[in-house]
């Protein structure tokens, strides 16, 4: 790994974000991979041994945690300033609050949890915060920095 | 007796890392070192449970315990990595949280297998 980094600031490098320090964006993308990590794992075995048993639950579930992971790939490429990465918080953030809203509306819904059962309550509600946090955080990010150079979407 | 020595590393790792972030620090070979050992620590454990689940221990959850094990394992790794990389305060932040995460995994542990911990 070279020591010389090129801080080009307004020549039309590489549309990615840069190589160097990614700032709080870091602390994002290793939020987002603990989330797809758990969640993944979650929703598999769930649906692995019993599906039957709580099938609207567990297929959630699995709704959650490739959010998770799209998220993640999404910030690890572009950025903070991805519109794909902002798009998928957005589709975070209404699954955390119709999923939690229906598990305090329709229990029987729900004979087994899922990530996002009342609104994320059994990770500490950190999957309520983590989609708002990240928007807020990109909303911040689009507005205040540097305009890096982007192709297209 | 191992779980109390893996809770104490990763809380010192995990307020430490916690410092930095505070003082705007990146991380230095101290935090690093506290990274490793949290995860070499978890490695033990790990390391323990699997003999004891050998032993005939006999855990409800097998699945969910290893799991959990290579979760928090990935975690203390991962954290450490990041911290490693990303040079700024931010790094030092996600080292906190890929130590002290994994002490909630430690806690659902002892739920899932009390007799693992006996």
């Amino acid at each position: 790994m070279s020591t010389t980094h090129h801080r080009d600031t307004a020549s039309a490098g590489s549309a990615r974000a840069p190589r160097s320090n990614r700032g709080f964006e870091i602390v994002l993308i290793a939020a987002y991979g603990i989330f797809a990590l758990s969640a993944t794992a979650r929703s598999g075995v769930q649906i692995g041994r019993h599906f039957t048993y709580a099938p609207v639950a567990y297929s959630l579930s699995l709704l959650a945690a490739l959010t998770y992971i799209a998220v993640m790939i999404a910030l690890v490429r572009g950025g903070a300033r991805s519109v794909l990465a902002r798009r998928l918080c957005l589709v975070e953030l209404v699954g955390v609050l119709v999923v939690g809203t229906l598990t305090v509306v329709d229990a029987a819904l729900f004979p087994d949890a899922t990530v996002w059962s009342v609104y994320g309550q059994g990770y500490g509600y950190v999957p309520l915060a983590l989609p708002i946090i990240a928007l807020v955080y990109m909303a911040v990010t689009v507005r205040q920095g540097p305009r890096a150079p982007r192709a297209g979407a | 007796m191992l779980s109390i020595v893996v809770a104490v590393v990763c809380g010192l790792t995990g307020l430490l890392a916690l410092y930095y972030t505070l003082r705007d620090l990146s991380a230095d070979l101290i935090l690093l070192a506290g990274a490793l050992l949290s995860a070499l620590v978890w490695v033990l454990l790990g390391v323990v449970l699997t003999l004891r689940d050998l032993g005939g221990g006999a855990p409800p959850e097998r699945v969910t315990l290893y799991g959990y094990l290579l979760t928090a394992v990935v975690m203390t790794v991962g954290g450490g990595w990041m911290g490693l990389f990303e040079r700024s305060r931010w790094g030092s932040l996600v080292v906190a949280v890929g130590a002290l995460v994994p002490i909630v995994l430690l806690m659902r542990l002892h739920q899932i297998w009390p007799g693992g911990f006996a």
